[in-house]
């Protein structure tokens, strides 16, 4: 309720009550007039006030009932009893009990762990569980593994541990405190309302005071030149316009709230629309967030298998009897199994219990051989090995689930050199061949090929045990490994990767096209991160690294003219080196970049680097540890689905499917709302003109006054408001996912051309309008134009009882009252007719209105449906009220601006023809807004 | 960041000066000269286009008029009624016999209403009554105060009752007469 217009609005009350006071003090008859004028002013910007606030704390509410924080409970041990208290009431040196599912209380040193595993993504963005025990195993807090944090999750296991920080001083609070401690800066569209209104209020009192001076010079008395003042600041200010931009602002806020963006600051809306880099994550943003299947080898080639979210299409060759053998090793071989009760829940959706390869290879299997549970059970498991970090493979021991075949088989799975040491065949095309050197090295180079991609790998092979050495009956012992471990047969490769969302690669071109550099931002190893960002295309098939150039033209890395290489994957080791002048250039040289194995702070000096490029950052981020560059970004964008409390509280905007894909949908809302709201704008400013003219002619010709500032009001907050919130339902003119992002400090909002256009052009032919009809009014009922030159003296004094026209007809001090009403209503009237057109026009900025189609955006015509209805009850229903300065008029004079309104139009469509004969000419310069 | 979009005094002056008058590609106010040409050119003929539309569009409209009759009287069915001389404030007479100066003015302008009498007719059939009241006061030597009311009747269509307009049809006076 401060600042911008509203200032100019008290400004305007307070001069209106200093009038009253004054003409009180002169005169104790004095007309009420100006009070209420006063009091309409305060109660506008107190209204408008209220309005923003409650459509601003509607949008907060949905986010506030979205984040609502179950209380977290800790069990404590406390005067040797176990209690459940409050988390927040711990204190330092409380122990405390931990099981799988909990959420850690506060940060603490574990006294004793049973198979306790943490997950610590929320706080590293590591998605690997992390082992947890009592041992001191590293200087760094964050690596020991004796000590779990705040916030993050035990996954199994349990553990007693002794609290050792709470609140702020745990490490999760250093980082929200980090947060905290970023500046909200202003939202784009935020400096752009700002700057508008600079503009406008500018124009208001620059005009109003050369007017006051003009009006002080020709003798007029000061309070009369008050009068003038505050009609001039009326007539300037769009008081409904800011409400306007809050509502349109809003709808777009719902539309992509049901795209699944859901926005929090209104204002944020916009900021996705002019973005110019985005910084996002890969796992989970980019990726699916679970490990799958993506190349197999086997027969000396190597097969892709589909990493779409259904699996639904294998069409890799089957027939091979080498991958019926490695079916049934990738089966059998794996401890993962379905959690019970998921009847009809589709393969890939299913809850598995075990870690992410397993998942991943059960699902494979499940999806191309059918029921794993079913095979597993012909195949009864008579032992196994599990797999460790020591032996790094996996073995199990299997009867067949031929009855004919009494041998037992060994499957093993596991680090590919390791389970090739083990071989002493290969198998091809279903035969076992000896493994001589030429094979190993085909096994290497297609080992070294999926690994490049940056896929984890795994190696197969199995043995047949001799029934006779080893009878159904015999006892295997894992512990004495009472079978052999060597001279198994190589079966196949298979290798693993969180692949893509499939929706991705889409949604990165439409970025790329419209302008949006990608930057991709993990905490993943450098090759993995090039891969997924070669197969999402935010670096691009063609284009090659340093790196990679050297590697083609064989030269050392140094050697590389560094501009020949569009793409760049940068370490966090090496940003560490870099002073900003270098990430600067980094940055400005090469449009692919991929920064791996990065940091929480890396991320920010990252963001900040870009901001100083002059460009709009979005950032995504799902963990804690994302928080202070989400806040930093000019719009954080958190995962609302594995995205923590503290990254959605520092974050603009939730993504709801944390799909990157519904970025794009949200830049395009954004770029439409920016366009809408500069053609809402647009129109709103026009009628200023139309509204301001009536002043200016009545101080400078004193011609009985036009339009009353109580008039204005109506057409600002009345008429005007339905209309200009129906052109932000207005569908985009072309393709705006087509062209570049905003410049932030070039693409004005409102700028120059605009604002010339609908105040010198089509506001002027508004004014010109409406004065015909007031012309018109006076002229008909007796006063000819020339009659009313200079008449306002004489007009205006109430004991004047026999004012004579042209005709010489006489009128008394109320008959000209009335009269001037009458003209009030007749200029209002043809202002609304040719907002009609006005709005018409709006529409487009470019396209002629028959291309964008009159009818499509059908909330345009409610809108002057509403124009039309307003306008009809003030003049008919509400011109008895006397205070508002409405009355009846004849019929005929609802049509004196009528052709003026169809000269806007063919006007307008004159002015964009040419705009789109000659693109880039003098006139698309000066009228394209 | 913030902190350095703030601008020194004399670096805005520096860019002001630069607008004002860019020497190095002669731009004016942020135009050249040749762009100023046109500009003004465009608005020359732009404004010049709208001033005579609106030109024409006031002469048709002034062709409907006649030059007789205005076109309607919808604010003036009833006639008004108004009191000469016009007393200085609202519509209270007061003055003092013995002062001849306070009333002085009074009959100045009945003087010179009643020589420049000539019936102000546009058209022949259009006539002002004028009416004559003279008041009587039986004692010079006190103070009187008459209020006096004049209302036109006879027709139903003639209005003397309106609550918003106090000379519609009927006029209302007050004479204070000091010794």
């Amino acid at each position: 309720m401060v600042g911008g217009f509203s200032i100019l609005l008290w400004i305007g009350a307070i001069l209106c009550w200093i009038a009253y006071g004054i003409q009180y003090s002169n005169d104790k008859s004095s007309s009420l007039d100006s009070v209420y004028l006063g009091s309409v002013l305060a109660l506008v910007v107190v209204l408008t006030g209220i309005f923003a606030y409650y459509q601003e704390a509607k949008s907060t509410n949905i986010m506030a009932s979205f984040h609502q924080m179950i209380p977290q409970q800790a069990l404590v041990i406390r005067d040797s009893e176990k209690k459940t208290v409050p988390a927040d009431q711990l204190v330092v040196g409380d122990i405390v009990e931990i099981k799988g599912g909990d959420r850690i209380p506060a940060d603490i040193r574990l006294l004793s762990a049973q198979g306790c595993k943490v997950d610590n993504s929320s706080l590293t963005g590591e998605s690997e569980p992390q082992p947890r025990s009592c041992e001191f195993t590293h200087d760094n807090p964050l690596e020991t593994k004796n000590i779990s944090f705040f916030s993050t999750t035990c996954l199994e296991g349990t553990a007693t541990g002794v609290v050792i920080s709470t609140g702020d001083r745990t490490v999760i609070g250093q980082i929200a405190s980090l947060a905290s401690g970023v500046e909200n800066s202003k939202t784009p569209i935020g400096l752009e309302i700002e700057h508008f209104v600079h503009i406008v209020a500018g124009v208001a009192v620059s005009i109003g005071v050369l007017f006051f001076v003009i009006a002080v010079s020709m003798k007029y008395r000061v309070l009369d030149s008050i009068v003038f003042l505050i009609g001039i600041i009326v007539a300037n200010v769009p008081e409904g316009l800011l409400a306007t931009v809050t509502v349109a602002l809003s709808l777009t806020a719902k539309r992509m709230a049901k795209k699944n963006c859901l926005v929090k600051g209104l204002e944020a809306v916009e900021t996705l629309g002019s973005t110019s880099i985005i910084c996002s994550d890969k796992t989970g943003t980019l990726t699916q967030n679970r490990m799958t299947v993506a190349h197999l080898w086997f027969d000396n080639q190597v097969f892709v298998a589909d990493t779409s979210e259904d699996h639904s299409n294998q069409v890799f060759d089957q027939s091979s009897a080498t991958w019926a053998s490695l079916s049934k090793i990738i089966t059998l071989c794996n401890r993962a199994e379905f959690r019970p009760g998921q009847e009809g829940v589709p393969v890939m959706k299913k809850a598995v219990v075990g870690d992410a390869s397993e998942t991943a290879l059960l699902k494979f299997s499940e999806v191309i051989l059918g029921n794993v549970m079913e095979i597993r059970k012909r195949n009864r498991k008579v032992a196994e090995i599990p797999f460790n970090s020591t032996n790094k493979f996996q073995l199990s021991i299997h009867e067949t689930d031929d009855p004919s075949d009494k041998r037992f088989l060994v499957v093993m799975k596991g680090a590919p050199e390791r389970v090739l040491e083990k071989c002493s065949t290969i198998m091809v095309s279903g035969q076992e061949q000896p493994l001589d050197r030429s094979t190993a090295q085909t096994f290497h180079t297609a080992y070294m090929e999926l690994g490049g991609l940056g896929e984890r790998v795994l190696g197969f092979c199995h043995l047949y045990l001799p029934a006779d050495e080893f009878p159904a009956t015999y006892s295997f012992d894992v512990d004495a490994m009472n079978f052999p471990t060597s001279s198994f047969c190589f079966v196949g490769l298979l290798s693993m990767i969180d692949p893509p969302r499939s929706t991705v690669p889409d949604a990165v071109t439409k970025c790329r096209s419209a302008g949006i550099k990608i930057i991709m931002v993990t905490g993943d190893h450098p090759i993995t991160a090039k891969a997924i960002a070669k197969s999402v295309g935010i670096i691009s098939a063609n284009s090659e690294t340093v790196e990679d150039v050297a590697k083609r033209l064989n030269v050392a890395v140094e050697q590389v003219d560094k501009r020949d290489a569009k793409a760049a994957v940068v370490t966090g080791m090496e940003l560490k080196d870099m002073s900003p002048a270098q990430l600067d250039e980094l940055l400005a040289n090469h449009s692919e970049i991929v920064f791996a194995r990065t940091s929480p702070q890396q991320k920010l000096i990252i963001v900040e680097g870009c901001q100083r490029q002059d460009a709009i950052v979005a950032v995504t981020g799902d963990g804690v540890n994302d928080s202070p560059a989400l806040k930093k970004a000019d719009i954080g964008i958190a995962m609302g689905i594995t995205g923590s409390d503290a990254a959605k509280s520092a974050a603009d905007m939730v993504l709801l499917d944390d799909n990157f894909a519904s970025i794009v949908t949200g830049v395009e809302e954004g770029r439409l709302i920016f366009d809408n709201l500069k053609k809402t704008i647009a129109y709103t400013l026009t009628k200023n003109i139309a509204e301001l003219c009536p002043f200016l002619i009545y101080i400078i010709a004193g011609l009985p006054l036009p339009i009353g500032t109580i008039t204005i009001l109506f057409i600002d907050l009345g008429t005007d408001i339905i209309p200009s919130i129906a052109l932000a339902y207005e569908k985009a003119e072309r393709d705006i996912m087509n062209r570049k992002p905003r410049h932030k400090k070039k693409d004005r909002l409102v700028n120059k051309p605009l604002a010339v256009y609908s105040y010198l052009h089509i506001g002027l032919m508004q004014a010109l309008g409406a004065f015909v009809v007031y012309f018109t009014v006076y002229a008909q009922q007796g006063f000819r134009p020339s009659a009313l030159l200079n008449l306002r003296v004489e007009w205006e004094k109430g004991y004047v009882n026999d004012l004579e026209d042209s005709y010489g007809q006489e009128w008394t001090s109320y008959q000209r009252k009335y009269l001037e009403w009458t003209g009030y209503t007749a200029f209002f009237v043809g202002i609304m007719v040719q907002q009609i057109a006005d709005l018409i026009i709006r529409k487009t900025r470019r396209n002629s209105i028959f291309q964008q189609g009159l009818f499509r955006n059908k909330v345009i015509w409610v809108g002057i449906a509403s124009q039309v209805i307003i306008a009809l009850i003030l003049s008919c229903g509400l011109g008895s009220i006397v205070a508002l300065n409405f009355t009846m008029l004849r019929p005929q004079y609802w049509f004196v601006a009528v052709p003026h309104a169809v000269l806007i139009w063919v006007y307008d469509e004159v002015r964009k023809l040419a705009i789109r004969l000659y693109p880039g000419s003098w006139w698309d310069k000066n009228m394209y807004y | 960041m913030t902190k350095q979009e703030k601008k020194s005094f004399n670096q805005s002056l520096a860019e002001w000066k630069l607008f004002i008058y860019n020497p190095s590609n002669g731009e004016l106010l942020g135009r050249t000269a040749k762009s100023w040409g046109l500009i003004l050119l465009f608005y020359l003929v732009f404004y010049g286009f709208l001033a005579a539309l609106f030109s024409f569009t006031m002469w048709a409209m002034l062709q409907t008029l006649n030059d007789e009759v205005p076109k309607y009287r919808d604010q003036i069915p009833s006639p008004g009624l108004m009191v000469f001389p016009k007393p200085v404030t609202a519509s209270d007479f007061s003055f003092s016999v013995s002062n001849p100066e306070s009333y002085r003015g009074y009959i100045n302008d009945l003087k010179k209403f009643l020589k420049s009498f000539v019936l102000p007719f546009l058209h022949g059939s259009y006539l002002q009554p004028l009416v004559a009241i003279q008041l009587i006061f039986g004692n010079r030597n006190d103070i009187n105060e008459v209020t006096v009311e004049c209302k036109i009747d006879g027709s139903p269509n003639l209005k003397n009752q309106d609550d918003r307009d106090k000379f519609l049809g009927r006029v209302v006076f007050k004479i204070t007469m000091r010794p």
